[in-house]
């Protein structure tokens, strides 16, 4: 624990796994609840206007967290990985800067417009900004994806005195590393809301709730979006193995060789990934396997709603199952990431070279905050979520009308 | 290329210290302009519509950095390591008081998130005028100096800023208790525009600043999008332009 370099990427995998999970959940549950307002705008029915609100609930909340995790991550590049901005920042800070200003910039603006507007503005424009929100999310993970797929298969730069220089934009962009990972990530995000969104009305159609017509509803959207995405998942997933690091699958005669090549360039080392890639690679393919499983049982269960109100063993298996999705992630992610070492960028900047040079008591001292904060957020978050998932669509105070003590609202007065 | 790279940074940065600066002041100010808690959470209701959107000022700040000039993301996050130490867990502590404090119904949990909103805020303040200070002493060498500490007094600014902010936006006795203040927001705010400029313009541009497709593309793209984001923020300021007498989400 007094070796900084772990220490730091310790830091800085807690920080992204922890940020990851929220934004799984939210891509997907923020293209749910802009499906559900739509269908609530377009025939003003009562009970997806109430679904809009419980569930747009729940994303909210789970979205307060992820906004924060991410902003630690963002100045992590800084702090703790100075040699990254000073090597490589003028190819990856493009993305980065993409990503801030092209889409979660106005992600953020329409959020606070969304949750706050809500009564106020009129319905049809509440209804596009949570679809802008819902669209320039997902183009911000477009954008860290492309940072992070570069990051994998360094494309469309060259290396001038020692410094990437970016050179191809076109090339950063289209790299397959990225545009099949956004889509894995994508649909991986659907299908993690899918099962969250079945796994909380199957919680209340377990215990036998009023709400039957609201968690029903909610039932079938969300099975449906789970089996829908489990196929594109594995598709785009099995895509990127034409494009993964020699290195990552140790033994084989490519990672022999990429090895020996390392070591003629950049000095005798160890260039092999670690064990625990190739742990996550199996975690993650065994996940899906069951997931594809409940979801080829969710197929033949949805065309009859009497069946997903009534099936008790059905309900058990789904609340079970709202975890593995996150396993799967987390796991494909390790899988990623940790079979990138030694490498921050893969034959071109190793982390141990890109460490920050601050004095080791200072990393170890972030690591201890941070890891404590987020260990907080991770245990509130999911309490808050649970508590309100528990409550119903009555606990909602999303779009709730402002609790008035019988006085009559000022009119409004316009200060600026 | 260079300079509209600079001035795009210049102005993401002085709209997250003039509009986040609001509303960090408001937080510091918390117990002062809100006696109980029904009252406080008037408060917050001030700030909620756009606290969320100010912030994003400076995640775009941090972003054209890490596009434009790479070498001050390393120049600043790495000197002043402390410092930022201090203002990330400020920031998310001071965020989820905001956030979560509305979410459970009882005085200990008001109190907790109250005390986070008001503890962060400060922390937030006084490592900006650290930050801000340290740069106006230090300029090219990034480091720990004589303005991290002179620097402090400028977290004042940002709780006049707030309670300039709390005269436009609050009514009843709120507005009495902001009304105490000498405060003007656009005396404040001019006051936080001038800090920052002065602070910037020591600043080594030249030897951090990116080169080629990588700065252009950064560079143009924030310059094109800019009025489309300007709207997207005013959309917000027109929207909850009036005084606020109730609670909101928060």
């Amino acid at each position: 624990m007094d070796d900084p370099l772990m220490l730091a990427r310790l830091q800085f995998a807690l920080t992204a796994g922890s940020h990851f999970l929220f934004v799984a959940l939210t891509l997907g549950l923020a293209t749910l609840v802009a499906w559900t307002q739509t269908r609530a705008t377009l025939s003003g029915s009562a009970v997806h206007a109430r679904m809009t609100r419980f569930w747009g609930q729940l994303y909210v909340i789970n979205y307060a967290v992820g906004i924060v995790t991410g902003l630690v991550m963002e100045f992590q590049f800084g702090m703790n990985w100075g040699g990254m901005s000073s090597l490589v920042g003028q190819v990856f800070g493009a993305p980065l800067a993409m990503e801030t200003v092209v889409a979660f910039f106005v992600e953020s603006t329409f959020l606070g417009l969304w949750i706050f507007g809500w009564g106020r503005l009129n319905r049809w424009l509440h209804l596009a900004l949570i679809w802008v929100v819902t669209l320039t999310a997902y183009m911000s993970a477009f954008f860290i994806l492309v940072a992070n797929g570069w990051m994998q298969r360094p494309v469309g730069y060259e290396m001038r005195d020692g410094v990437a220089h970016l050179t191809d934009l076109g090339a950063l962009l289209t790299n397959p590393t990225a545009v099949l990972a956004f889509f894995h990530v994508g649909f991986g995000g659907l299908l993690t809301a899918g099962l969250f969104m079945a796994g909380v009305s199957a919680y209340h159609l377990f215990r036998r709730t009023a709400e039957v017509d609201f968690f029903r509803r909610s039932m079938r959207v969300g099975l449906v979006t789970m089996a829908a995405a489990v196929f594109p998942v594995v598709v785009f997933g099995g895509m990127q193995f034409a494009y993964v690091q020699p290195t990552k699958q140790a033994g084989t005669a490519e990672a022999v060789a990429a090895e020996a090549g390392f070591a003629a360039r950049f000095g005798p080392g160890d260039y092999q990934a670690p064990g625990l890639a190739a742990a996550g690679e199996a975690v993650m393919t065994l996940v899906w396997s069951l997931l594809f499983l409940l979801a080829v049982a969710a197929l033949v269960k949805v065309p009859f709603g009497r069946w997903l109100v009534r099936g008790r063993i059905f309900h058990v298996v789904v609340m079970a199952a709202v975890p593995l999705p996150y396993v799967a992630m987390l796991s494909g992610w390790v899988f990623r990431e940790v079979g990138r070492q030694p490498w921050v960028v893969y034959g071109v900047l190793t982390t141990d070279e890109a460490l920050s040079d601050v004095r080791p008591g200072l990393i170890a001292g972030s690591f201890v905050v941070f890891t404590g904060l987020f260990a907080v957020l991770i245990v509130v978050n999911g309490w808050l979520l649970a508590r309100y998932a528990r409550r119903g669509p009555d606990g909602a105070r999303l779009g709730a009308a402002p609790p008035s003590d019988g006085a009559v609202p000022a009119a409004l007065t316009p200060t600026f | 290329m260079e300079v509209l790279a600079v001035v795009m940074l210049a102005v993401f940065t002085v709209g997250y210290l003039v509009l986040a600066g609001a509303d960090i002041g408001v937080g510091m100010l918390l117990p002062v302009l809100g006696r109980d808690q029904a009252e406080r959470r008037v408060v917050l209701a001030a700030i909620g519509p756009f606290f969320l959107g100010n912030e994003v000022w400076l995640v775009a700040a941090a972003g054209v950095t890490a596009g434009a000039f790479p070498g001050l993301e390393h120049h600043l996050l790495e000197g002043l390591f402390p410092l930022f130490a201090v203002l990330l867990p400020a920031w998310v502590v001071r965020d989820m008081g905001l956030w979560l404090r509305g979410r459970v119904d009882a005085a200990v949990w008001r109190g907790g998130c109250d005390a986070a909103i008001v503890a962060g805020s400060w922390a937030l303040a006084l490592a900006w005028g650290a930050l801000l200070g340290s740069m106006l002493v230090g300029g090219g060498e990034a480091g720990l100096n004589a303005g991290s500490v002179l620097g402090l007094p400028l977290a004042l600014l940002f709780a006049v800023h707030g309670a300039g902010f709390a005269r436009l936006r609050s009514a009843g006795a709120v507005l009495e208790r902001a009304r105490r203040f000498p405060a003007r927001y656009g005396v404040s705010a001019v006051a936080l525009v001038g800090v920052a400029l002065a602070a910037g313009s020591r600043l080594p541009w030249s030897q951090v600043v990116s080169s080629g497709t990588g700065l252009a593309a950064t560079a143009v793209m924030t310059a094109v999008l800019l009025p489309l984001l300007l709207a997207a923020q005013a959309l917000v300021w027109w929207t909850f332009r009036g005084r606020v007498d109730s609670p909101s989400y928060l």
